[in-house]
């Protein structure tokens, strides 16, 4: 599932399909492979069960150690970090220079695809890389990452939420350290619509034909098909039901056809602020991020957020995590651990990024008073009871995968 | 009295060298060696095998072929004896069968690509016709107009559309200053008529050059003949100007409609799911991991598709040197 981080590709993710879908060109290591032994496993590698909160995954170490605790930090050094545009916050970015005497260099990717596809091929090798939680069996299996030292990135334990302590898809923390959450709801306009018609409607309200021409989904075929089934009652969004998918497609292709619904990645946060969409499928962040998109004059009280009251309904994070050809690992355990400072998380989540990191200090009740999640929003606040009670869309088998993406195609080709 | 028109007659185009001795041999006497001219086609010739033929057999070899066990990027099948047509038969069947969810695309294709370049030669034609007969001594400056579009990108121009195109953008304001839509029209909600008007919109200065260019080297005599030979500006029209520049609006067309086949950013940018079209299908599932086969076999699809007018154009041009010859 490409992260709501994808927003961040915006408008240029055309002229990266435009480029010729790089991601589908086959890397010359691929074409070789497929000459021996066509759609084989590394030697040695078994094929990763998916993780689930019920079925935890301890990912396998290949005979791999972390990097020594006494070894030097790499000073004056360039950091190279490949992650989403605009999701680190250039003002953190220099007070880790300034701190450590490391300079970073800072390399975006367009989507989640791209980012492994330049990582695999060696074409970019950064030293922290940002990835999904459903990729991170692809990425161990494909031995692409590097363990982690815990000695080095202490942070952790000190600030971070309990839940992300040994979590069920990397147990024991061995590559991964969480870096921001969000919950998915539905964005609304408060100028026009009531909060009370939202509450009393829920997700039904996308599919309200008085709203036609309002509405937008997001292009992304797990979270827009997830809210679906969620809609319908169904809680398992990893589902591998064909009944079940095909109710959730058919449900949004009436969306589509009652509303006619804009599908896009980025009008949570263009459109909508702009005012062309009244009711959108939202993020959490994007909501939050929202303030800083409104033109000028908009009071930030036109926003509201409604996500379900049981708090049963989409939630999710991403990680940071080392590749195993990172150049400066030393200096990659420190900017991971300087990450998950809770002064530099904060003000990386508060004054730029907008997706909330799991940290203990900050305080749901807070940040609402506080002004940096405007009042009319508290609903976009992240919990880490959220991560108990919400449902996550997680990696899912091939032929699993294959029916979500048939299910999603269905609702896309405007039949 | 118009039926006594004569058809035109057609100039005397000079004698073909008919042949392959006449091109061994020059009149002065010199030979040359048999490969001699045929090498002058070997620039193009090892363009075609480089960037066409070997990237037509990369496409075969994926769309017959599997893709990666762990990140599902295609994984191409070089040796045709390991091809398995599972996703080609798979999407054969999203076309027809009782799964054809693909199928009104393809009918949306065939229906949008055929009234937007209708629509590029109804607007296309008398602008080229006025250029090169009535241009004058500002031909230069009318061709320089048509290409200026081209000085910006076309995603430039289509994102500037859409702001334009918006709930409270200026085309609604007009609309309804004008009083032709006193509410504004949601044109950006998956609406044909946008998507079919912004592909004749990014593609008509294709077709206004080649018709330019054939009404240009037209014989204007021809057309005096025909007005002299008593027939009325519409008759001349049909059968002088009309069967002298099929060449070139034939070539306008397929210059036209062939891109618009496989465009998806028009629709991407001006349209919806409900607009969606063959590039469309094969955009997305190639931006999916794990469908690389299957966008392969639509490629493929596609340029079967393809080939139905440019054969057709091909044999008309065929025809056309046939008979000047």
């Amino acid at each position: 599932m490409p992260s709501p981080t994808e927003r961040r590709f915006s408008r240029r993710q055309f002229l990266y399909r435009a480029a010729g879908a790089a991601v589908a060109v086959p890397t010359l290591s691929a074409i070789l492979a497929a000459c021996a032994k066509p759609g084989q496993l590394p030697s040695g590698v078994t094929l990763l069960e998916p993780a689930r909160q019920d079925r935890p995954v301890t990912l396998p170490l290949y005979g791999r150690e972390p990097i020594a605790t006494d070894a030097p930090l790499e000073e004056g050094a360039t950091l190279q970090i490949y992650n989403w545009d605009s999701y680190l916050y250039k003002k953190t970015l220099k007070e880790f220079t300034a701190k450590y005497g490391v300079n970073i260099e800072y390399t975006t990717y367009n989507n989640m695809e791209e980012g492994i596809q330049k990582i695999s091929t060696g074409q970019i090798k950064p030293d922290v890389f940002w990835t999904d939680i459903d990729k991170i069996n692809k990425l161990v299996m494909a031995k692409l990452l590097q363990p982690l030292n815990h000695d080095l990135i202490p942070n952790l334990e000190k600030n971070v939420w309990p839940v992300y302590q040994n979590p069920f898809y990397d147990q024991h923390w061995r590559y991964t350290v969480p870096y921001v959450t969000w919950t998915t709801g539905v964005g609304y306009r408060r100028d026009h619509i009531d909060d009370a018609e939202v509450a009393a409607k829920g997700y039904d309200i996308l599919w309200d034909p008085q709203y036609n021409g309002k509405v937008s989904i997001y292009d992304d075929y797990r979270t827009a098909l997830g809210m679906s089934l969620l809609k319908n009652g169904i809680y398992d969004l990893n589902t591998g039901s064909e009944a079940d998918l095909k109710l959730a497609a058919d449900d949004l292709v009436r969306l589509l056809d009652a509303t006619n619904a804009r599908v896009s990645i980025n009008a949570s946060y263009s459109a909508f602020p702009a005012d062309e969409i009244w009711l959108s499928q939202a993020w959490s962040g994007d909501m939050v991020g929202d303030q800083y998109y409104l033109p000028k004059g908009v009071p930030t009280s036109v926003l509201g957020y409604w996500y379900p009251k049981e708090r049963n309904g989409e939630v999710n994070n991403d990680t940071m995590v080392i590749p195993a050809s990172a150049q400066h690992p030393v200096a990659a355990h420190t900017f991971i651990n300087f990450m998950l400072d809770k002064k530099y998380a904060f003000e990386n989540f508060a004054d730029w990024v907008g997706y909330q990191p799991p940290q203990n200090s900050i305080n749901p009740t807070e940040l609402v008073a506080d002004g940096v999640v405007p009042k009319t929003i508290p609903e976009a606040v992240v919990r880490q009871d959220d991560f108990k009670k919400g449902h996550l869309l997680l990696e899912l088998n091939r032929d699993t995968d294959q029916l979500w993406f048939d299910a999603w195609d269905q609702v896309t080709s405007g039949g | 009295m118009a039926s006594t028109v004569q058809e035109p007659a057609l100039p005397d185009a000079p004698p073909e060298p008919k042949g392959s001795k006449v091109a061994h041999e020059e009149s002065s006497g010199v030979w040359y060696p048999k490969w001699y001219w045929p090498s002058f086609a070997s620039p193009a010739t090892i363009w075609l095998a480089i960037f066409f033929i070997l990237p037509l057999y990369v496409v075969l070899s994926v769309a017959f072929g599997t893709s990666d066990p762990i990140f599902g990027a295609p994984l191409p099948v070089y040796e045709p004896w390991y091809w398995s047509s599972s996703s080609f038969v798979h999407v054969i069947g999203r076309f027809f069968g009782a799964a054809a969810f693909w199928q009104p695309a393809l009918l949306r294709t065939f229906v949008f690509v055929f009234l937007a370049s209708l629509l590029c030669l109804l607007i296309g034609f008398p602008v080229a016709y006025y250029v090169a007969r009535y241009g004058g001594k500002h031909k230069g400056l009318y061709l320089l107009l048509l290409v200026a579009p081209f000085w910006i990108s076309y995603l430039m121009r289509i994102f500037a559309w859409q702001s334009l195109l918006t709930s409270d953008g200026i085309v609604n304001s007009i609309l309804r200053i004008l009083h032709i839509a006193p509410n504004p029209i949601d044109w950006l909600s998956g609406k044909p008529i946008t998507v079919i008007l912004a592909l004749v919109y990014g593609y008509i200065p294709y077709l206004i050059l080649p018709v330019y260019a054939g009404i240009d080297r037209m014989n204007v005599s021809l057309l005096e003949a025909g007005r002299d030979l008593g027939a009325s500006p519409w008759q001349t029209f049909r059968r002088v100007t009309l069967p002298q520049s099929k060449q070139a609006i034939l070539a306008g067309l397929v210059i036209v409609s062939l891109p618009m086949f496989g465009d998806y950013y028009t629709n991407d940018l001006m349209g919806s799911p409900k607009t969606s079209m063959f590039g469309n299908l094969i955009d997305k599932t190639i931006t999916q991991q794990g469908q690389g086969p299957r966008a392969g076999s639509l490629v493929l699809i596609l340029m079967v598709i393809l080939l139905i007018p440019m054969a057709y154009y091909l044999r008309s041009t065929r025809r056309a040197a046939e008979g000047e010859g």
